[in-house]
């Protein structure tokens, strides 16, 4: 069997990136939604929005860090 | 500058793809200090957070300085951003007892954003919140803030409620109780500082390993022919990135700040 080369840290950040992206399609995706339905609250859902992305991309980051520090 | 260039002299164009340093860890760290004062030696980051904060204060003391009887655009704009993070971030997110942390928020907000910016400022082009250790004393402040917050308000009940939650059925009280007090002393800060350092981080990794591969390829065309055609592709991807980079820098500085304020607001407030 041929060996493989490359970094096993590179496809642990690609795997903690899978649940970050679904993540965060669906936090937008429903801030558009209610934005949609309710105009007059978007500034609202905006707000809300960002911190629901900034909770969720955390999981990517920290597999991002683990790639530097592995 | 010669951190921009140093791929140049370890990347062979004649074989590979894309210049890249052998140790990343060079476009981050400047040991060479450009000036000395006493004890102190001043490199190149030490240098840009003394920029930031002097940029900082001369926005604020030129913007918002009393006596011109009609604000000019510029005092306007910087009106507007003040009133921004006053109103829609402390206020909005902490509620009326917010106008108390507005400074701090202003503070944080206004440091991390120029910091954030010169990562695509020509000539500067290292955004000094890329070493860990602004982030890090930022959220180190952030956290200190809020538990003092929370002492002060809930006085020891502000861990009781933590450990114990009471809204929780009791058989799950002590596995929530763990996650919340984990989540809320350990991962909270460290989330914080490490969301703002790794945007910054795969940013200006992004911007150089391009840009500068995109412009070593298509300037050594004599050299290497038509394979200097590689660069083009890597320099228009590296002048997208670049614009993107602008959107990514103001908008974590907007988060950090917003995330600050939230987590002084779950100790105002902590039943929410």
């Amino acid at each position: 069997m041929e060996e493989i080369k490359g970094a096993i840290a590179l496809v642990g950040y690609g795997l903690a990136a899978i649940g970050p992206g679904i993540g965060i399609g669906i936090v937008v995706g429903n801030a558009i939604q209610a934005m949609a339905r309710q105009p007059e609250a978007a500034g609202m859902a905006r707000t809300t929005m960002f911190l629901g992305i900034a909770f969720t991309e955390a999981l990517a980051l920290i597999g991002f860090v683990l790639f530097f520090i592995a | 500058m010669e951190s921009v260039i140093l791929a140049s002299g370890e990347c062979d164009v004649s074989s590979e793809i894309i210049c890249a340093p052998d140790d990343v860890l060079e476009l981050f760290e400047f040991k060479d200090a450009l000036f000395t004062i006493g004890p102190l030696h001043f490199t190149r980051t030490v240098v840009l957070i003394f920029l930031a904060m002097f940029i900082v204060l001369g926005l604020l003391w030129f913007g918002l300085r009393k006596g011109d009887k009609v604000p000019s655009r510029f005092a306007a704009a910087m009106e507007a951003l003040v009133t921004f993070v006053k109103e829609d971030i402390a206020i909005g997110i902490i509620g009326p007892e917010g106008v108390k942390y507005a400074p701090y928020l202003l503070a944080v907000f206004m440091f991390v954003i120029v910091g954030n910016l010169f990562e695509v400022t020509p000539l500067i082009n290292f955004p000094i919140t890329s070493r860990m250790a602004i982030p890090l004393f930022i959220s180190v402040v952030t956290w200190v803030i809020f538990v003092i917050v929370g002492f002060k308000k809930n006085g020891i009940r502000y861990v009781g409620d933590l450990i114990w939650p009471r809204s929780v059925p009791v058989a799950l009280r002590p596995l929530v109780g763990l996650i919340e007090v984990v989540s809320t002393f350990i991962l909270r800060p460290i989330t914080l500082a490490v969301r703002l350092f790794a945007n910054l981080v795969a940013g200006h990794l992004m911007l150089t390993l391009l840009l500068a591969s995109g412009w070593i390829f298509m300037s050594s065309v004599g050299d290497i022919g038509a394979r200097a055609i590689i660069g083009l592709p890597w320099f228009v991807f590296g002048l997208g990135i670049y614009v993107f980079e602008i959107v990514v820098a103001v908008l974590q500085a907007y988060i950090i700040t917003l995330l600050s304020a939230v987590y002084v607001q779950t100790s105002v407030h902590p039943e929410h």
